[in-house]
């Protein structure tokens, strides 16, 4: 696979800028990753990131509310936001000709988000983001799954505690004083990265960056990051069974893991495929196909940098099969593929696949610049971007055992089960 | 900057040029070369889909599809999973309404054997009886799924209640429970006989490649696939009833699924393009009117939206949204309003022009990948469109007009006709409901 083009600059303000030039197609992707997400919300303040997002579609000094997306969706483009729990990212891809439109949308907020807010527009952002909590959590089957995953896997006052998405409560009591000191305190170009992909030229490109970007102050006093220490392990065998209004049981085992960025983190993320992508994964071969006792399966590793990550894994029963049968026949696959080690006939499936989806995802200049702003935001270092097969292709045998003997362990694994509601009372 | 700086000079994009055959067998072959690509997108289409079905055995295009990829004559399931993951090949078979699709995307440099293993499974699939009634039991338990899932629930009632009782669209084009628990693997055996056949076959194949190499490899291992096909039927598809309100009761709820709508249009309809725009300015895109209303004003809502689902015949059209339980009533005031608002209030040149702008422009946007071209050129197989659709399409966009958005809105968007269906919880919302006079009210259970 040919490399992912990167030039990296700095501003004076300390906004790093990364460009990777493509012209295969008309088109440009702007992408800003703030180095803020829900790990640096304060107790009582849980979904505030995420909160703010929305205010930042709310207009700015020179932008009308509503008027981002309007702007970009008539230019021809697209474009939204996330919130997770260590970053939030903007992201705009429109035909190359208005790459100019998008850096002034971000540099414009950047620069003067407050004289737009209102109480109006933090009331009405505050119904939407709760019905959307209530779509996603609240009103959905297993729908606090991650969140109560979380709070079992994490201690109380770790800044991975709580869920992104936060509580009710919390999002009842955010004021407008929130939304400005929040925006003082993390909007600032040295918290941030801007990455430009796909069709331009690259002096008229930084030429429009310093133009928009330079006059905006960064903040000189960025507050520590948070202190995301925690034990390796979580010490104990956690289980916990929830009744719901569901038809099937599911089992979530999420383990404590050691970050992204590690290397037994790229270890779990070949185990998980191992186990978990395609029909001839372990689990999907053994549980589904085999044995019939599960619906469905999934494995993944949480791509998260403080402390530790999650190794996770959830699977659905059959009908008529009790939880604990397919919690002992899961636990049963991830030994034996920690004590015996993968095949090189797993190595080659995982890896083989693992370049398709990276060539599939790498192939859109959205993921592109997304995944450079990530680099560069997490590890400061976007030409990790060209390492991610190499890393992936660079695990072995003796690595993947290693990461599930030291992870994948009873006094290390919380266990949520769901139950139908009916059979449980 | 004050105000939204200029564009500079638009670069022009064409929707790539591809050639197409077809083998002395009836199979369709479409080639898009795109130089510089590193992967590869196959696309095989058969005219097998739902609505080629018998009554008494829907739901079996679905997991016939389905079935294929558990292993052929020569490599049982685990074995063909096998072969093609190791690879970095993932086999995909599905069904919609009015094709059958099979296909994969990977790296350049595994077509041939890509094609090769495709070919293997479609002529001589293995179909075995232990793995369809596995699928057919995974079917069975995600119906189960889907109704405990709000969403998932509303739509699935709402075409049943929309189409009259014997029209196929009345149903997921996976078959209901009772048409599912019936099927066996004889009954895969025979709709893959008769209905996966070169006559009724085209394939798309998107990528960096050299047409003449590749047609040749297409011929070598589908020119003998033999066989016609039975092709879909035909039927005209009839709305249930006029105006009514169907609450599905899902107790605990904290919102209500709203499903309104009614019946749409089909794919070949002389209205299609202005329609496209009508339901993109009214429920398509973030600045939508619906969605600026509940969401944007209101709050009452994270999306609301709606659309058109144009098929061999015509598809639903349906507004939806999820809104807390305690505005229910006043949210289905709200997007009936909004319907009845696109009828009568023409859009101004802003509005009509932010939309259109923006389904023009997005055009290129749409072609990024492999995947999407061959998509693309999947509706001009299956529903015989020119093979300069493309090439045309956005200057078709260009030409509607305000008149044409509002003539497009007053025939194919009629809120009293509509059935409003919602799920929530029918001890909280019944009385407001009843009290609303928004239609006939009638409350449902959820199936289980």
């Amino acid at each position: 696979m040919s490399d992912v083009p990167i030039e990296r600059h700095a501003l004076d303000n300390g906004l790093r800028v990364i460009l990777s030039r493509d012209p295969r197609a008309p088109l440009v992707a702007v992408n800003v990753w703030y180095d803020v997400g829900s790990k640096h919300e304060k107790p009582g303040k849980t979904g505030f990131a995420h909160l703010f997002e929305h205010m930042m579609f709310q207009g700015s000094a020179n932008v009308e509310k509503g008027q981002h997306f309007s702007l970009v969706q008539a230019a021809g483009g697209t474009c939204n936001a996330s919130t997770w729990l260590d970053r939030t990212n903007y992201f705009e891809t429109l035909p190359g000709h208005e790459l100019e439109l998008a850096l002034w949308l971000e540099a414009d907020r950047m620069a003067s988000l407050l004289p737009a807010m209102t109480q109006e527009k933090l009331d009405n952002q505050r119904d939407v983001v709760k019905n959307e909590r209530r779509w996603s959590v609240d009103n959905q089957p297993y729908g606090d799954w991650d969140e109560r995953i979380q709070e079992l896997v994490y201690p109380d006052g770790h800044p991975y505690h709580h869920s992104t998405i936060g509580s009710m409560e919390d999002l009842s009591a955010a004021s407008l004083t929130d939304v400005g000191d929040f925006f003082a305190t993390w909007y600032a170009p040295n918290n941030a990265v801007l990455t430009i992909a796909g069709d331009f030229e690259t002096d008229a490109a930084l030429e429009m960056v310093r133009r928009h970007f330079s006059p905006i102050p960064a903040n000189a006093s960025l507050p520590e990051k948070p202190d995301m220490r925690v034990d390796p392990r979580i010490g104990r065998d956690v289980h916990e069974t929830k009744a719901d209004q569901v038809p099937l049981s599911r089992v979530y085992l999420a383990h404590r893991s050691p970050p992204f960025g590690t290397d037994a983190f790229d270890a779990l993320e070949v185990s998980a495929d191992i186990l978990g992508s395609g029909r001839a994964s372990r689990l999907y071969a053994s549980l589904v196909r085999d044995q019939r006792l599960a619906q469905d399966t999934g494995v993944f590793v949480f791509p998260i940098v403080g402390g530790a990550s999650m190794f996770t894994l959830w699977v659905t029963a059959r009908p008529g099969v009790a939880p604990e049968t397919i919690e002992t026949a899961t636990l049963a696959e991830m030994d034996r593929l920690a004590d015996d080690g993968p095949t090189d006939a797993d190595l080659e499936r995982v890896r083989n696949l693992h370049a398709a989806h990276a060539a599939g995802a790498l192939e859109r200049i959205s993921e592109r610049a997304d995944r450079l702003s990530m680099y560069a935001c997490l590890f400061d270092e976007p030409e990790r971007i060209n390492g991610e097969v190499a890393r992936y292709a660079a695990v072995d045998g003796t690595r993947v055992s290693a990461a599930l003997l030291d992870s994948v362990r009873a006094d290390n694994r919380v266990t949520l089960t769901y139950v139908p509601a009916e059979a449980a009372s | 900057m004050t105000a939204r700086p200029p564009a500079t000079a638009p670069r022009p994009y064409r929707f790539p040029d591809f050639v197409r055959h077809e083998l002395p067998n009836g199979l369709g072959v479409w080639l898009v070369p795109l130089p510089e690509r590193e992967l590869v997108s196959v696309h095989l289409l058969t005219d097998a889909g739902a609505a080629t079905e018998d009554e008494a055995t829907a739901g079996i295009a679905a997991l016939t599809a389905q079935l294929l990829v558990t292993g052929t004559q020569r490599l049982d399931a685990a074995a063909f999973a096998e072969t093609t993951e190791r690879l970095g090949i993932e086999v995909g078979s599905e069904s919609s309404w009015d094709s059958a699709r099979a296909g994969f995307t990977a790296l350049g440099s595994k077509l041939p054997d890509g094609l090769a293993l495709l070919a293997e499974m479609i002529r001589s699939p293995r179909l075995d009886e232990g793995e369809f009634e596995r699928l057919k039991a995974e079917r069975l338990n995600d119906i189960l799924q889907a109704r405990a899932d709000p969403g998932r629930l509303a739509d699935e009632s709402f075409l049943r209640e929309v189409y009259a009782a014997d029209v196929p669209y009345g149903r997921l084009s996976a078959g209901t429970p009772e048409s599912v628990g019936a099927l066996d693997v004889a009954a895969a055996r025979d709709f893959h006989a008769s209905r996966y056949a070169p006559r009724i076959a085209d394939i798309v194949i998107a990528g960096a490649i050299e047409p003449d190499a590749v047609l040749s490899e297409v011929e070598r291992h589908l020119g003998e696939w033999s066989g016609n096909g039975t092709g879909h039927r035909t039927f005209e598809p009839r709305q249930r009833s006029g105006r009514r309100v169907i609450l599905v009761d899902r107790p605990g709820s904290v919102q209500s699924e709203l499903r309104v709508g009614h019946l749409g249009i089909d794919r070949h309809h002389p209205r299609y393009f202005p329609a496209l725009v009508m339901a993109a300015l009214l429920g398509g895109v973030f600045s939508s009117r619906l969605n600026l209303r509940l969401r944007e004003e209101l709050g009452y809502t994270y999306s609301a939206r709606c659309s058109f689902d144009p098929r061999r015949a015509p598809g639903p059209f349906t507004a939806t949204a999820a809104v807390q339980t305690e505005v229910t009533v006043d949210a289905i005031r709200e997007l009936l309003g909004q319907l009845e608002r696109m009828r009568v209030e023409a859009p101004v040149p802003d509005e009509l022009a932010a939309v259109r702008d923006f389904l023009v422009g997005i055009f290129p946007l749409r072609f990024e990948t492999t995947t999407g071209i061959a998509t693309a050129i999947e509706p001009l197989a299956v529903y015989d469109l020119p093979d300069d659709y493309w090439h045309t399409y956005r200057s078709r966009l260009e030409t509607v007009t305000a008149d044409d958005v509002l003539g497009a809105a007053r025939e194919l968007v009629r809120p009293d006709e509509a059935l409003i269906l919602l799920t929530g919880d029918a001890a909280l919302l019944r009385d407001d409901l009843a009290a609303a006079d928004l239609g006939p009210l009638e409350v449902v259970p959820a199936q289980a």
